[in-house]
């Protein structure tokens, strides 16, 4: 067995352990506070009677470590068991909503990508000016702002111009469109939601690849590279940026998990059906089997984002591979 | 004060004591004609359950099954009244107990289906199955019995209440009729819970109400389309709904509804324009996009209300006050309730002083004993129940020198009840009363309440019908409801056991004069003994765009939509 796939094998094993942690933490936590599903029954003219029978009927009357060891048996059987809110298996709706948050993590991430690491060239590489305090004065500001700020000045925005819709995945009043009308509209709203994911994310990436490349480059290869009379666009963009960019590569696997377990608030604000929304809807209605099937889905991401992370490092340094 | 009276009339017939309900609400008679039938974009702020109403009582699924189903009567949100919906008619017995219902002829069901009394029965049998477990079929017992049903033809259908029941087949308000020819065989093998959920296709569900769904995308939009089949006609003839689509857009948030309102992305929205809320959208009224609908007083308002229960506070010093009359008397003194509403609501509601607010013009009662602001008489309460500042520290101590202080729970995320709580907080503190106001997320304050684990709390309740027999979970000792002492296997006081025997009594009683005089003195009961404490209910408006037109909006929920056959558009979309 090569070293990568010992390291894949690895990683594997982490994936299980982790999705396994996040998802019974989830469901204790979600046992553990006050109220389950029934309470949100209650109301004028419903008995006692009937709650008790809809506890017994959804299994919630018996002991918590039967629950979760029935819950552990579907496990195996990729079985995440059914939401109490829906009646229905919690992987088909985990499924759906999941896609939806991938499209919009993956716009977000395309966005902030494009814009964090060229702009973190520029202010990494230049000397000190006014295009480089710009640049670090928009992503301070730009990682001081979390995503539900972003989202809800978006929105107004989007309610002032009328340039972009204020929320939702499709047009209200296009019904049944044609396939490349549908992607287009889909692209349109996705705009502003992907805009307010990406913005903190692309000041952070901005910011790390900026100090980074700026130690680089004073680092005696570096020196060297120039003295022999390497031009240095030529210097930063193909060999600084290749070691300056191994702390970006360690913390975008945390960032593409993180992005693609969902954002709940951009989710709300901007009404986009994804995992974030899906989730807290559960939470709030006790709906246990489904938080621990948002959880597990979002732990599978995180550590899909995790061997990303491991890979893009491998790729930046040759030494990892021996390693 | 001028007091609605239902709409049965009581007619004394040779020797049959009989009232007798009917008339034409098939024709509906409306304010404004329509200038276009074209589709109409609302919001909801969640998603639906199911598509059996049988099984979900929470707004969106009822949303549903009001859009696509229809009942036997029908209550009118803007009168207040029961009217004939798919019975066209209907005589009562003098013993209040039994009700034979007409069923309108040539009606179908949106597939094409006929209606007739075998449906009827087929609903009954499905709403009291065990196995079904319908979350409605509790409201609809009574003393634990179910209502008796039988068809002696197709077209005639008599009810039998096991006991005495005045309201009638008002009740029958919140049951929706469902197909026999579709739904029989889930019941027959014990699938019905499973039959009508969010799943299921569209062409699969079938209803008698003016919409028929077209599509549902989780996460999304609900779509319905007028039901080509819909029974009802306007008074010029003209089937209704006017409206050929209406789409229910799913927006968690409200300032994001608002905000899709002020641009014109919706036409409606799903609940009343919150206080804050009032500038944006008067703003656009101004603009001429949107119309502001005002409905006047609430039906439902919050309250305050202390733990009474005895046994829970049996090894707690503070008892001896904290569920004492005069103690609520000084809470009740010590609040300012029109700078409560002005602070709390932005100046948008009005002070109450018991459950029943004017908004409730049938059962409300004006002349209820007042504990109007008087921080001297509040004082003079706390004094005696031997409540003093005796260290000089600002807050009272009593006899045995326990701090007055109790933790006050409200619920996390609701702004005016977060607000209220802090003005309570303010208010008390004037006197010497320390309040910790603790904001707990919704599910949690339930629980706590419910397991009567809390000093005192501030929320409300939706009331699921005007008329107070529809809440008597809420007004008996016996209630899971009475919040402030829930379940009592008898009554714990005298006055609550004088508000069990006017409210037994009141349900007997068919002449409607007698039942507001009972009711009445039950409220006055309630007033003089402060186990809910009120202080302010809100003003309510709704906010449409300017292009919808037939708007009746109602106090009761859902305030737009009640009317939907009759709601049209005037202008482009």
């Amino acid at each position: 067995m090569t070293p990568f796939v010992l390291f894949l094998v690895r990683r594997l094993l982490f994936a299980l352990l982790l999705v396994l942690v996040v998802s019974t933490g989830s469901m204790w936590l979600a046992h553990l506070a006050p109220g389950d599903y029934t309470t949100q029954l209650r109301g004028p003219g419903v008995s006692a009677d009937t709650l008790a029978r809809e506890r017994e009927r959804l299994g919630l009357d018996r002991p918590l470590s039967e629950q979760y060891g029935d819950w552990l048996v579907g496990l195996t059987r990729f079985d995440l068991g059914t939401s109490f809110r829906y009646s229905r298996p919690v992987t088909e709706l985990v499924g759906e909503r999941a896609a939806n948050t991938a499209v919009l993590a993956g716009v977000a991430l395309l966005i902030a990508t494009g814009v964090g690491l060229p702009l973190g060239v520029i202010a990494g590489s230049s000397a000190s000016g006014v295009v480089v305090s710009m640049i670090r004065g928009v992503s301070v500001f730009g990682m001081s702002l979390p995503p539900l700020v972003t989202s809800l000045l978006f929105a107004l925005f989007a309610a002032r111009t009328g340039w972009f819709p204020i929320g939702g995945m499709t047009s209200l009043r296009a019904v049944d469109p044609s396939l490349p009308a549908r992607l287009v509209d889909i692209g349109w709203h996705l705009v502003l939601p992907a805009l307010a994911l990406a913005l903190p994310v692309a000041a952070t990436l901005e910011r790390l690849l900026a100090r980074s490349l700026r130690e680089t480059l004073t680092e005696p290869f570096i020196m060297a590279a120039l003295a022999r009379g390497i031009p240095r666009r030529r210097v930063v963009w193909r060999h600084a940026l290749r070691v300056a960019v191994r702390p970006v590569a360690g913390i975008y696997g945390v960032i593409v998990g993180s992005l693609l377990s969902g954002s709940f608030a951009v989710e709300i604000v901007t009404s986009w059906p994804g995992l974030g929304r899906l989730m807290f809807e559960a939470l709030r209605s006790r709906d246990v089997q489904l938080v621990a099937g948002c959880a597990a889905i979002g732990s599978v991401f995180l550590a899909f984002g995790n061997l990303l992370s491991d890979l893009g490092l491998v790729a930046a340094d040759p030494r990892l591979r021996e390693e | 004060m001028v007091r609605h009276r239902h709409a049965c009339i009581v007619l004394l017939l040779a020797g049959l004591d009989l009232s007798a309900c009917g008339g034409e609400p098939g024709d509906a008679a409306l304010t404004e004609r329509p200038g276009g039938s074209g589709p109409v974009v609302g919001t909801v702020r969640g998603e639906p359950r199911t598509f059996n109403h049988l099984l979900a009582g929470e707004n969106e699924s009822v949303l549903v099954s009001r859009l696509t189903q229809a009942g036997l009567v029908r209550i009118n949100r803007t009168t207040d009244e029961v009217e004939p919906w798919l019975a066209e008619g209907w005589t009562s017995a003098a013993d209040g107990m039994t009700h034979t219902l007409t069923l309108r002829s040539g009606v179908t069901f949106a597939d094409g289906e006929p209606f007739t009394s075998a449906d009827v029965l087929f609903t009954f049998e499905a709403l009291y199955d065990e196995a079904v477990g319908s979350v409605l079929a509790d409201s609809l017992r009574f003393d634990g019995l179910p209502i008796a049903v039988e068809a002696p033809d197709e077209q005639t259908v008599v009810v039998h209440f096991p006991v005495p029941y005045s309201p009638g087949v008002r009740v029958l308000d919140s049951l929706p009729m469902l197909p026999r020819h579709k739904l029989e065989p889930a019941l027959r093998d014990g699938t019905l819970r499973e039959a009508w959920g969010v799943t299921t296709r569209p062409s699969e569900l079938t209803g008698m109400g003016p919409f028929v769904l077209e599509s549902y995308v989780p996460g999304q939009r609900l779509v319905f389309t007028r039901n080509p089949a819909y029974w009802r006609h306007d008074d010029a003839g003209v089937q209704l709904p006017y409206l050929d689509r209406i789409t229910l857009e799913i927006v968690g948030d409200q300032s994001a509804e608002i905000l899709r309102l002020q641009t014109g992305e919706v036409d409606f929205i799903s609940g009343n324009v919150r206080a804050e809320d009032f500038v944006a959208v008067s703003r656009a009224v101004s603009d001429g996009t949107v119309q502001l609908h005002n409905l006047g007083v609430d039906v439902n308002a919050d309250f305050l209300f202390f733990n009474l229960r005895p046994e829970a506070m049996e090894d707690d010093p503070r008892r001896a006050w904290l569920q004492h009359r005069d103690w609520r008397l000084a809470v009740s003194h010590a609040v300012d309730r029109t700078a409560f509403a002005n602070t709390v609501y932005l100046g948008l509601a009005q002070p109450v002083y018991g459950p029943i607010t004017p908004g409730n013009q049938t059962w409300f009662y004006p002349d209820l004993p007042a504990f109007d602001h008087d921080l001297e008489q509040a004082n003079v309460l706390l004094t005696g129940l031997g409540l003093t500042d005796r260290d000089g520290d600002g807050v009272r101590e009593d006899p045995s020198g326990v701090p007055v202080r109790f933790a006050l729970l409200t619920q996390q995320g609701n702004s005016s009840r977060e607000r209220a709580a802090q003005v309570l907080q303010a208010d008390l503190a004037q006197l010497g009363i320390g309040v910790d106001v603790v904001p707990i997320e919704f599910g949690a304050l339930i629980e706590r309440v419910t397991s009567m684990n809390f000093d005192a709390a501030y929320f409300g309740f939706l009331a699921s019908d005007t008329d107070p027999a529809g809440n008597l979970d809420f007004w008996l000792s016996s209630g899971s409801f009475h919040f402030w002492n829930p379940n009592q296997p008898t009554p714990a006081t005298e006055w609550e056991a004088r508000i069990d025997q006017l409210a037994s009594q009141q349900l007997r009683v068919a002449d409607m004069d007698r039942r507001l005089e009972l009711f009445d003195e039950i409220q006055t009961i309630v007033a003089e003994n402060q186990p809910l404490l009120h202080f302010a209910a809100r003003r309510l408006s709704v906010a449409t765009s300017g292009r919808m037109a037939n708007v009746e909006p109602s106090v009761m929920r859902p305030h737009i939509l009640w009317n939907a056959d009759t709601l049209a558009v005037t202008g482009p979309e």
